[in-house]
């Protein structure tokens, strides 16, 4: 027998790579939270000339996505959570087909009494998040990193939610980004081997709590757009 | 009482098997499942058909030799119990039960509702032992364990190796089998002189066995007759990670 091992072999190792890219991916949430949450400043909250002359929130706004684009270090750590984002999908797909071909027969009756909805579908709402993910990236970063078409982020991002629909679909994207990252957090840090009882039972809460309160905040911005 | 069985007919691994339908009548609610099928193939016997064929052996819950699917649960609906000690009373009268076998690549159908679960056997043969002299039995307490540590080795090494967790796991995953293993030896000190070695060789060959990964649903937990918890399978992750860490080639 030809022992493998390593950190990102066996289907040990391989929800190791799972759950390193899924935590960095979390992290950027929490930066992309608090950049999209300038949208919902109201304006009399800057004090006259707030920051040079930054002054409302579409000022505020682009000055803040231009200092992200021109920012150098940040494009590094815009690279690193590409590969992750990739690496996230890729280990994904080989842990299912892996695991596909593990099942027997399929059962003629399936009590799903055992676990929950989300934690046995993170593959499908996975997929649905990848789909939201290019759809969004299309609509802004294709528009304003790459081709550099519209210059007024700002004004893109209040058009966008203008369109009933359009708030629909984020909204989808966001639920189902909510329900990923409760199942996420937990089973990452179970992956990754922390064991104690007491550990792990706060972190099943701060999943949930933080799962619940992301969702929450990223919801609330299409809404207030779209009636602003 | 009377039941309809829709049990899972197959002749070997090779050919393709069907839930055949099998009413029964007079039964007993303090019948045990494994006796319900004993009256069943007295039944068939006489008829002069085979029998439908199943894994049993202690009859008392603890040798992990009974599997069985009803109604798409492991063991049975009562949940962290043997198939032998489920007993008909768990069931309402007149319903319709669906018996099936443990599915899994990794556990062929051998015939009807007994499978081979000796892939189980050689992911223990590759790591889940201890290497020591043997001889006479050492005095018990010249090896100090804290009663906690034994205690919680302990309850790993009450799993009975029946497979429910496979069998419940979307995944056909064997991680809470192997965790319960690894943690057993990993928690005493005398598993400490092969601690890395075997959870490397354990997790190996669990994956060459055709096991699937660990997703986390914690099905497996729900249905283990010896309460085996889902923690073991985090503990497992750390043992492996520390292991491949520290592991000297």
């Amino acid at each position: 027998m030809a022992i493998k091992k390593g950190l990102f072999k066996t289907s040990v190792g391989r929800k190791n790579l799972m759950a390193v890219t899924g935590l960095f991916i979390v992290f950027f949430l929490i930066i992309h939270l608090i950049g999209n949450l300038i949208l919902i400043i109201p304006d009399s909250f800057f004090p006259i000339e707030f920051w040079n002359n930054v002054a409302n929130q579409h000022d505020m706004y682009n000055a803040y996505s231009h200092f992200l684009v021109h920012f150098w270090p940040i494009t590094i750590v815009a690279w690193v959570l590409y590969a992750a984002i990739a690496l996230h999908i890729i280990d994904a797909l080989l842990i299912t087909l892996n695991n596909w071909k593990a099942k027997g027969e399929k059962y003629a009756v399936i009590d799903n009494s055992t676990s929950t909805w989300i934690s046995r579908n993170m593959g499908l709402i996975g997929t649905i998040i990848g789909i939201f993910i290019v759809m969004h990236m299309v609509q802004f970063w294709l528009q304003y990193k790459v081709l550099k078409i519209e210059h007024d982020l700002y004004n893109l991002v209040l058009e966008t939610f203008k369109i009933w629909w359009m708030v629909v679909i984020y909204e989808i994207g966001i639920i189902a980004l909510g329900f990923h990252i409760v199942h996420g957090i937990e089973s990452a840090h179970r992956s990754l081997g922390i064991y104690p009882k007491k550990i792990m039972h706060i972190i099943k809460y701060i999943a949930l709590y933080f799962g619940l309160v992301m969702a929450l905040l990223y919801a609330i911005i299409p809404i207030i757009l779209y009636f602003k | 009482m009377k039941l309809t069985l829709k049990i899972w007919r197959q002749d070997n691994a090779k050919t393709k098997g069907k839930l055949v339908s099998y009413d029964l009548s007079d039964l007993s609610s303090d019948m045990s499942f494994l006796e319900m099928l004993d009256v069943l193939n007295e039944q068939l016997a006489v008829k002069g058909e085979r029998v439908v064929e199943f894994d049993h052996d202690c009859r008392e819950g603890i040798c992990g030799q009974c599997s069985l699917v009803i109604n798409g649960q492991a063991h049975g609906p009562e949940g962290h119990y043997t198939t032998c000690q489920t007993h008909l009373r768990s069931f309402k009268d007149g319903e319709t039960l669906y018996v099936e076998p443990f599915r899994a690549n990794a556990f062929p159908v051998i015939r009807d509702l007994k499978v081979d679960r000796t892939s189980m056997d050689r992911i223990i043969q590759s790591g889940g032992y201890i290497s020591s002299f043997t001889g006479m039995a050492p005095e018990a307490n010249s090896t100090p364990i804290h009663h906690d540590i034994a205690e919680s080795a302990f309850d790993s090494a009450a799993c009975i190796g029946c497979g429910a967790c496979v069998a419940t796991c979307k995944n056909s995953s064997a991680a809470l089998f192997v965790s319960a293993k690894v943690g057993h030896l990993a928690k005493l000190p005398q598993g400490q002189v092969e601690r890395m070695e075997r959870v490397i060789a354990m997790v190996t060959t669990h994956d060459d066995e055709g096991f699937g990964s660990c997703t986390h649903t914690g099905a497996c937990a729900m249905v283990c007759p010896q309460e085996v918890q889902l923690l073991d399978i985090a503990r497992m992750n750390f043992e492996y990670n520390r292991a491949v860490c520290l592991v000297k080639d």
